[in-house]
C-alpha cells in the first residue's frame, strides 16, 4: 500500500513537472515582451527594453525557468505583469471561490445524477425513456444558456437570488450560499445529466451480472438487491465520473464565474490570457494541475478502496 | 462432451457497416438527427443564394425585435437579421468542430491500436494519456490561447489531442479484444505485418465505435467551441458565432429576452442531432438481459400472472408434496420466438432427473423457469410448474420469494460469476442463512460455517473471510452449493454445475451433489451436456434438443437403449460413453449445429442433422411411450430403428443407406 502511494506521488509529481514546462513554454511563446505587455502600447522602446532586461526576460530559457521554478516551489508566482499585485495571492483568494463552486456543484450533480439515474435504471418502461430525454436535452444545453436562462427566472423575473457577485463566506455565510446558489445550479444541470446517464448504464450493467441471480435464488428482497449490492457493484464509475466532474470544475468553471462576475481561477485564467499576463497564466495553470492531480490521487485509493480485488492485491 | 460446433466467423466489414446504417435510419432519433445535420449544413454552405440578408445588414428600424415577418427570427441589438447570422455561421461552425472529431478520434484510435499490438507500446502510451487525462483541460486550452492567438481550427484540433487520451480508454479493450482473436493469430503466422493486422483486421472492428465516438466528440467540440466564443475567445468580432451571439444576447437579457431563444434553440438541437446520432449507432444489438427486471416489467408480468391465474385455476390432479410436475411448459422472448415448447416431465422427492443436449437446446431456459428467474425479456408462454399445490408459471414475485432458496434453489454455471465480488463469502453466506432460516446474527454464523463444512471446506473460517475472487472455482462451486443449501431446499436446480471446472473438480462436486441428494432427500434437475454426469448421478433423464424434449426415460435404459437418432448420435458422440473395448477408431460427429429458435421446422426439428430422416419426418412429431419402462419418445422411426438396430456411424452418411431408408419410406 504504501509503496503504492508513494509510486503514485512520484507520477503525480512528475506530472505537476511537465506542466510546469509546458506552461513556462507556452508563456514565452505568448506574443510580445512582458516589458511590453506591462507598460502597455504607449510606452518607448527603450522603457521596454528596460524593463524586459529587469524582469530577466533575456537571459537563456533554461536560466529563467529555473529561476520561475525555484520560486514557484517556494510558493513564489512573481507579480502581475498589468497590475503588480502577487500573483500568489491573487491565487490564494481565487482558490475558495473556485473550491466552493466545485464542491457545491459536485455535491448537488452527484445527489441529482444518482437519484435519476438509478430512478431510470430500476424503473424501466416509460419513465425511464422520459427521464432519457430530458438527460440527453440537458447534456445538449450549454452551460452559459443555461446560465442565462436561470439568471432571467430567478434574478430578473424574481430575484430569488442575486444575478451576480460572490460573497465571502467570512462576510456573511448566507449570502455567500445565496452568491453561489445560481453559479452552483447552472454547472450542476449538465454535470448531474452526465453521471445520471453514468449511473443508469452502471446500474444497468450490475444487473446483468450473474450474481444477481444468485441473490434473487436465495430470496433476497429487491430492494437490498437494487441499493445494496447493484449500487455497491455500480459504485466504482459512478465514484470516477464524480471525481472527473469535479476536476473537469477546476478551470472548467470559467464560463459559470464569467457570467456570475465570481472571483474564481477560471476568471483569472480567462483574464490574464486575454491580456497576455504571463506570470499570471503560468501560476494559475500550475495551481489548476496540482489540484486536478490531487484529486485524481484521491480516486484512485479510492477506487482501491472500493474495489476488493484492488484492495487485496 | 457432446462436440458443438461454435460460430467462429469473424465479423465482416460489409455487413458491420450496412447494419450500422440501417440502425442509424431505423431509429427516429438517428433519422432526425442526421436530417437536421444534413439541412443545416446545405443551408449554410448555400446561405448566399437564400438568406434574405448579409451578416452584417443593419435594420435600424428593427432594434432587437422579436420574429417579424421580416426577420423570422427577430434581429439583435445592432439591427441584424438573426436567422441570416446563424445559419451563414453554421457550415464553419460544424467544420471547426469535426477538426475536434478527427483528430481526437483518430489519434485515440491510432493510439489504441499500437497499444493493442505491442505489449511494450500499450505501457508507455497509457502512462502517457494518463498523465494528460489527469490535466486541467480548460485551462490548458486557455494558456494555448494566450500562446497561440485565437486560431480556432488550430484551437479545435489541440481540444482534440486532450479529448483523444479518452478516447485511447474507450478503444483500448476492444481493439485488444480483436488482437486476440484467433484469426489474427492466423494472420500474424501467415506472415501478415503489424500494419497489415491493424488495418485488415482490428480497424474494421473499430468502425462503429469509430463513428460512434465521432459523434459524440463532435458535439462536444461545438459546445466548446461556442463556451469560448462566449467568454471571448471566438472568431474577431463582426463575424458571427453561436456562441458569441449568445454572449451578446445575455447583455440583453433584462430587455430582450427572445435574444436567447433563437441561436441556443439551433445550437442545442445540432448538438442533440449529433448526439442522437451517436446514440442510435452506439446502441448495443444484443446486449445481455437483466437478471432482474425493471419495475414497469416486474408490474406488467404481476398483472398477466393474476391474470392467467385466475382464468386457469390449477388443476385437480395435483402432484404430491415434494413432486415437481411439469407440464407443456413453453418458454419465449416477449412477444415472439418461442426457445422451449411443451415441455413435460416429473421430479419425485429424493430423485435426480438430468435436462441433457448441445447448448441452444432450452435446457437452461427451462430451469431457469421453475424459480421464475427467466432473464427480463422472456417468460413462460403456455403450461403449468407444479409445486406444493401452486402453479409456478403464473406465481406473483412475492410468491415465488418465498419460495425461492426455502424450496427450489438454484447453483449455476460459472461459480465465480455466481458469487457477489464486492462482498465477502461471509457476508453473503450469513445473509442467506438469516433470510432463509430467519436465524440470529451469531446463529447464522456458526451454521454458515457448519454449510461449508458439510460442502467439503476445511478451513471454513478463512474462506468466510475471503473474497470470491481469492477463492479457486471449485471452492466457488462449493460456496454456491452451501449458499443453495442455506434455506434447506427440496428441489435443487443445477444449472451446469461442473462445466466450468477442472476434470478432478467437476469429480468431487458431482460425489458432494450425490451424498447431499443421499442425505437430505432433495430432488435435484441438473442440467448438463455431459453424459458422463448422467450416468453419473441421475435416476431420470429427458433429452432436449431444439426446445423440446425428444426422449425421456430412467438413465438406465436411455443409456442402454437409447431410441432417438439424436440420443444415438450425442452417445456415439461422447468420449467416455464410449468404453476402451469397444471405442470406435472414429469418434462420430453430429453435422451442422443446433437450428435457431425462428428457422426451427415444422416437423422434427432434428430431421436436418439426423442420419435416418425421410419424408415421413416433415409432419410434426408427437412424444409416445418408447416401450421401455415409462420411457418416451419423439420420433417416428423410432420403432423401426430398434428393429434394425441401428446405430449413429462416425464416418458421413453413406448415401446408399439413406436412399434405402428414403425407398423403405416411399414404400
Amino acid at each position: 500500500m504504501a509503496m503504492f502511494v508513494a509510486k503514485r506521488l512520484l507520477m503525480a509529481l512528475a506530472t505537476v513537472l511537465v506542466v510546469a514546462v509546458l506552461a513556462f513554454l507556452l508563456v514565452h511563446a505568448m506574443p510580445g515582451s512582458p516589458g511590453a505587455v506591462s507598460l502597455g502600447a504607449g510606452a518607448s522602446q527603450e522603457a521596454i527594453e528596460e524593463l524586459n532586461q529587469r524582469l530577466g526576460w533575456n537571459d537563456p530559457l533554461f536560466v529563467q525557468f529555473f529561476r520561475w521554478l525555484g520560486d514557484a516551489v517556494q510558493g513564489n508566482f512573481g507579480a502581475s505583469l498589468i497590475d503588480g499585485r502577487s500573483v500568489s495571492a491573487d491565487l490564494a483568494s481565487r482558490l475558495p471561490v473556485t473550491a466552493s463552486l466545485a464542491a457545491g456543484t459536485t455535491v448537488l450533480s452527484a445527489i441529482l445524477g444518482i437519484a435519476l439515474g438509478v430512478t431510470a435504471a430500476v424503473r424501466g418502461g416509460l419513465l425511464d425513456r422520459i427521464l432519457g430525454g430530458f438527460v440527453g436535452l440537458l447534456v445538449a444545453l450549454p452551460p452559459f444558456w443555461i446560465g442565462i436562462i436561470f439568471v432571467y427566472l430567478f434574478a430578473v423575473q424574481s430575484s430569488v437570488f442575486p444575478a451576480t457577485g460572490y460573497v465571502p463566506f467570512e462576510v456573511s455565510p448566507q449570502d455567500w450560499a445565496l452568491s453561489l446558489a445560481l453559479p452552483i445550479i447552472t454547472l450542476a444541470v449538465g454535470a448531474a445529466a452526465f453521471l445520471a446517464r453514468q449511473t443508469r448504464a452502471s446500474m444497468l450493467e450490475a444487473l446483468q451480472q450473474e450474481h444477481i441471480r444468485t441473490l434473487r435464488a436465495t430470496a433476497t428482497p429487491t430492494w437490498k438487491i437494487l441499493y445494496i449490492h447493484a449500487l455497491r457493484y455500480a459504485s466504482l464509475p459512478i465514484v470516477a465520473g464524480i471525481a472527473l466532474q469535479f476536476m473537469g470544475l477546476f478551470g472548467g468553471s470559467v464560463i459559470a464565474e464569467q457570467l456570475f462576475a465570481m472571483p474564481g481561477l477560471g476568471q483569472a485564467v480567462q483574464a490574464s490570457v486575454s491580456t497576455h499576463d504571463a506570470p499570471a497564466v503560468q501560476g494559475v495553470v500550475v495551481i489548476a494541475t496540482i489540484v486536478v492531480v490531487a484529486v485524481n490521487l484521491l480516486l484512485e485509493l479510492a477506487t482501491k478502496f472500493l474495489d476488493p480485488k484492488l484492495r487485496a492485491s | 462432451m457432446i462436440p458443438s460446433i461454435a460460430p467462429t466467423a469473424a465479423p465482416r466489414k460489409t455487413a458491420l457497416a450496412k447494419f450500422s446504417g440501417h440502425r442509424l435510419l431505423t431509429s427516429p432519433g438517428g433519422l432526425a438527427g442526421t436530417v437536421w445535420l444534413a439541412a443545416l449544413v446545405l443551408a449554410s454552405l448555400t446561405a448566399p443564394l437564400w438568406l434574405p440578408y448579409k451578416t452584417e445588414d443593419q435594420d435600424f428600424t428593427a432594434v432587437l425585435s422579436g420574429p417579424s415577418v421580416v426577420h423570422w427570427l427577430g434581429t439583435d441589438e445592432l439591427g441584424r437579421d438573426l436567422l441570416s447570422r446563424i445559419f451563414s455561421s453554421a457550415a464553419e461552425t460544424l467544420g471547426t468542430s469535426l477538426i475536434t472529431a478527427v483528430v481526437g478520434v483518430g489519434l485515440g484510435t491510432i493510439l489504441a491500436m499500437a497499444a493493442a499490438a505491442s505489449f511494450r507500446a500499450e505501457g508507455i502510451i497509457s502512462r502517457i494519456t494518463e498523465i494528460m487525462m489527469s490535466l486541467p483541460g480548460t485551462v490548458i486550452m486557455l494558456a494555448v490561447i494566450g500562446a497561440v492567438g485565437i486560431n480556432i481550427p488550430l484551437i479545435m484540433a489541440i481540444l482534440g489531442v486532450l479529448i483523444s487520451s479518452g478516447i485511447y480508454r474507450v478503444m483500448l479493450g476492444q481493439a485488444k479484444s480483436l488482437q486476440s482473436q484467433l484469426y489474427v493469430d492466423a494472420a500474424k503466422v501467415d506472415g501478415v505485418g503489424p500494419l497489415g493486422i491493424g488495418l485488415r483486421h482490428v480497424l474494421p472492428g473499430l468502425a462503429n465505435t469509430i463513428v460512434v465516438q465521432s459523434a459524440l466528440i463532435f458535439a462536444v467540440g461545438m459546445l466548446i467551441q461556442a463556451g469560448l466564443a462566449f467568454i471571448g475567445f471566438g472568431p474577431p468580432l463582426p463575424k458571427p458565432s453561436w456562441g458569441g451571439m449568445i454572449q451578446s444576447a445575455s447583455q440583453h437579457v433584462y430587455d430582450a429576452p427572445w435574444l436567447m431563444v433563437p441561436t441556443g434553440a439551433v445550437l442545442a438541437l445540432t448538438v442533440l442531432s449529433a448526439n442522437a446520432i451517436g446514440n442510435a449507432l452506439g446502441k448495443a444489438p444484443n446486449a445481455t438481459a437483466s437478471h432482474l427486471p425493471s419495475a414497469a416489467i416486474r408490474r406488467k408480468r404481476a398483472a398477466d400472472a393474476a391474470a392467467s391465474a385466475a382464468a386457469a385455476p390449477a388443476g385437480d390432479n395435483l402432484p404430491a408434496a415434494g413432486q415437481l410436475s411439469v407440464r407443456g411448459l413453453s418458454v419465449g422472448v416477449d412477444g415472439g420466438t418461442p426457445l422451449v415448447t411443451d415441455v413435460t416431465f416429473d421430479v419425485a422427492p429424493g430423485t435426480v432427473l438430468g435436462l441433457v443436449g448441445e447448448s441452444g437446446c432450452g435446457k437452461t431456459m427451462t430451469a431457469l423457469s421453475l424459480l421464475g428467474l427467466l432473464p427480463s425479456g422472456v417468460s413462460v408462454s403456455a403450461g403449468q410448474i407444479l409445486w406444493n399445490g401452486k402453479n409456478l408459471a403464473s406465481a406473483t414475485e412475492k410468491d415465488l420469494e418465498g419460495i425461492r432458496g426455502r424450496d427450489i434453489a438454484l447453483i449455476s454455471q460459472e461459480p465465480m460469476r455466481a458469487l457477489d465480488p464486492m462482498f465477502t463469502v461471509g457476508y453473503q453466506l450469513t445473509a442467506a442463512v438469516r433470510r432463509l432460516g430467519r436465524a440470529g446474527k451469531a446463529e447464522a454464523r456458526a451454521e454458515a460455517l457448519s454449510l461449508l463444512e458439510k460442502v467439503g471446506i476445511v478451513d471454513a473460517r478463512r474462506i468466510l473471510r475471503s473474497y470470491p475472487h481469492q477463492i479457486s472455482g471449485g471452492m466457488a462451486q462449493r460456496v454456491a452449493i452451501a449458499l443453495a443449501l442455506s434455506g434447506k431446499p427440496r428441489l435443487l436446480v443445477a444449472d451446469e454445475p461442473t462445466t466450468a471446472l477442472d476434470v478432478t473438480v467437476q469429480a468431487e462436486i458431482l460425489s458432494l451433489l450425490r451424498s447431499l441428494v443421499k442425505d437430505t432427500g432433495m430432488s435435484v434437475v441438473m442440467v448438463t451436456h455431459d453424459l458422463g454426469v448422467v450416468a453419473d448421478i441421475c435416476d431420470n433423464v429427458a433429452v432436449m434438443y431444439a426446445g423440446q424434449v425428444v426422449e425421456s426415460g430412467r438413465t438406465a435404459s436411455i443409456l442402454d437403449n437409447p431410441r432417438h437418432p439424436y440420443t444415438l448420435a450425442l452417445l456415439a458422440a461422447d468420449p467416455h460413453a464410449n468404453t476402451a473395448h469397444d471405442m470406435p477408431e472414429r469418434l462420430a460427429t453430429i453435422k451442422g449445429q443446433v437450428p435457431q429458435p425462428k428457422d426451427w421446422p415444422a416437423g422434427c426439428r432434428f430431421a436436418a442433422r439426423c442420419q435416418f430422416a425421410g419424408s415421413a419426418c416433415t409432419i410434426p412429431v408427437p412424444l409416445l411411450p418408447s416401450g421401455s419402462e415409462d420411457g418416451e419418445v419423439r420420433c417416428v422411426k423410432a420403432d423401426e430403428l430398434a428393429v434394425e438396430g441401428l446405430e449413429w456411424v462416425a464416418t458421413d452418411v453413406p448415401t446408399h443407406r439413406v436412399l434405402e431408408i428414403v425407398e423403405k419410406d416411399m414404400a
